[in-house]
């Protein structure tokens, strides 16, 4: 089989949650002496990209996009141990996490899924984090990305308190802040002073990824 | 001057007969509206007032003179019924409600199916049917709301819900024994409740929307067992509302196939619009809980007379209220809603 072709099959394949056929085709790629990278990146993230895109477009939902996932990871299994280090270049960090009083993480978990497969390091803070960690966290880890959810109303001043609390440090630039959930709205967004406001998790990605070229812009400028 | 009773107001709402004015009500549960302002007022509060029935029922009672709410609400979380199956729930403070700590179960294979009336049995629902009973013989013509936490949430507050969503899919036979187990104990804690006072019992299924499932196991899963729930509720001569969190679209056309006899709905949807697709629908809802929090009066004076004009029937908050919730901004919605 070319190598197209096989990159395609792979990348239906996660389309199509088919764990089985992932990880036959992801060692046939490897008999192939195709690279695990290249693999990682045209085949499994390429079936996860269009997984996101379903979803956005609400074909596919919440379980159909983790058992794409799981079958995405069921490839990354085989192909982690072959790959080279050089190529593990990433696009940028991210720290994440649900506002303290919430604990319905779905969304969350399906950022932060999206995020890594679009190339990004995540650091997962989990569910119920306190404003303060959020910061404290992402300083830590030398994030570029703030990454806050929620899915209850109740805890949306949470979100606020995170910026409020960078801007009282002095280090409100050091960070993008990305806001999203169930009852959060771009003008939400806005008001609290966050940089950017994403959707659903195909669209953290792309937020994140437009914010942080437009910071390069600005940089370069 | 009102001539219904609070409690005649809204049984005639949910029986869709002609009332004087919309009632406005906020049912408890998911839709919690015990606030810090209340509870700082009498004294009796949350954390405690979930394992006591005496202070549940107070404050319960406390909350519904406050506010103007034409409602008693219990309990107030969505934990008792995960816990009675064997989640760890951690309480909360004052001000931040109760949730699951760890769900029992990582995975469908690992459940331990317990008797039918383990639900109604644990201490905690005896709390619950022992502060409805309390409030309910306090003030007959105010009605008890008892609340539920609905088929899927429960399921997937006793299972890992990232695995469990997934099971939906997968292995489709264990998942419909598995909440129908659910739906069954679920169907033994209302019967307890309406035995106890309780005149209308609330549903909210937070984990059964829309945008989580999509339309294909909306409406295999959560109109199936909401249903099933919500028939046996009507058996026991008690009419049911039925809370649909989230953006509606995905799953708009089984709405009318749900058997509620109201249906609440969030802040993001157009009542208006889900009146006009479904005239036959009684319509809840639907005032934002951000607004509430931090909106000015004039604000809240505006939306809420927005509802009326709207036609809707049963005003409430669209959401859980935010514990830090101004009481005077409660106020004004009730005093609004009942100016008409």
């Amino acid at each position: 089989m070319e190598k197209e072709e096989l990159l395609r099959q792979i990348a239906d394949a996660v389309v199509e949650m088919e764990e089985d056929t992932v990880e036959e085709l992801a060692q046939q790629s490897l008999t192939a002496g195709i690279d695990a990278y290249e693999t990682i990146d045209l085949g499994l993230a390429k079936g996860m990209e269009r997984a996101g895109q379903l979803f956005d477009e609400e074909e596919y939902f919440v379980p159909e996009l983790l058992m794409c996932s799981d079958a995405m990871n069921v490839g990354i299994d085989v192909l982690k141990p072959h790959l080279k280090s050089e190529n593990v270049s990433k696009k940028g960090k991210v720290v994440i996490g649900v506002v303290e009083g919430d604990t319905h993480d779905i969304g969350k978990n399906l950022v932060r899924l999206m995020m890594e497969t679009g190339g990004f390091e995540v650091l997962d803070l989990g569910r119920d984090i306190p404003p303060a960690e959020f910061v404290s966290k992402a300083e830590e880890y030398g994030a570029d990305i703030i990454g806050i959810a929620t899915l209850m109303t109740t805890t949306m001043p949470g979100m606020k308190e995170v910026v409020d609390i960078l801007a009282d440090k002095g280090i409100r630039d050091k960070f993008k802040v990305i806001v999203g959930g169930g009852p959060i709205s771009p003008a939400f967004a806005k008001k609290i002073g966050a940089d950017g406001y994403a959707r659903n998790a195909a669209d953290a990605v792309k937020v994140a990824e437009k914010l942080l070229s437009n910071t390069d812009l600005a940089l370069g400028a | 001057m009102d001539v219904l009773s609070p409690k005649e107001r809204l049984l005639r709402s949910l029986k869709g007969e002609a009332v004087d004015r919309a009632p406005v009500i906020c049912p408890g549960g998911m839709m919690n509206s015990a606030i810090v302002d209340v509870m700082k007022n009498h004294g009796n509060v949350l954390p405690d007032g979930h394992r006591d029935s005496k202070m549940m029922a107070d404050l319960a009672l406390d909350v519904q003179a406050d506010t103007g709410f034409e409602n008693v609400g219990i309990p107030f979380c969505m934990t008792v019924e995960a816990e009675a199956l064997g989640s760890d729930i951690d309480f909360g403070t004052l001000k931040c409600e109760p949730k699951i700590a760890k769900e029992i179960f990582p995975s469908l294979k690992d459940v331990i199916y317990k008797a039918d009336d383990a639900l109604v049995k644990s201490p905690r629902a005896g709390t619950v049917f022992q502060a409805i009973y309390n409030a309910a013989g306090h003030s007959p013509d105010i009605p008890v709301i008892g609340s539920i936490t609905g088929p899927l949430s429960t399921a997937a507050s006793v299972v890992d819900p990232m695995n469990f969503l997934k099971e939906l899919r997968k292995v489709k036979d264990e998942s419909h024994r598995f909440v129908d187990y659910v739906t069954n104990q679920l169907i033994g804690y209302a019967r307890y409740m309406v035995d106890n006072g309780a005149s209308v019992i609330s549903i909210a299924d937070p984990t059964a929307t829309g945008e989580i499932l999509g339309p294909r196991m909306f409406g295999d899963y959560a109109v199936v067992y909401i249903n099933k729930l919500v028939d046996a509720i009507h058996e026991m001569g008690v009419p049911v509302i039925v809370h649909i969190c989230g953006r509606m679209q995905a799953v708009t056309h089984h709405i009318a196939n749900l058997h509620a006899d109201a249906i609440s709905v969030d802040a993001l949807v157009s009542l208006k619009k889900l009146k006009e697709a479904y005239p036959q629908l009684t319509t809840m809802g639907n005032l934002s809980t951000f607004l509430l929090e931090f909106g000015e009066e004039p604000n809240i004076q505006r939306g809420t007379e927005q509802l009326i004009q709207d036609e809707i029937n049963i005003l409430a908050p669209a959401c859980g209220l935010s514990t830090s919730t101004p009481l005077s901004n409660i106020q004004t919605f009730t005093g609004a809603a009942k100016a008409v």
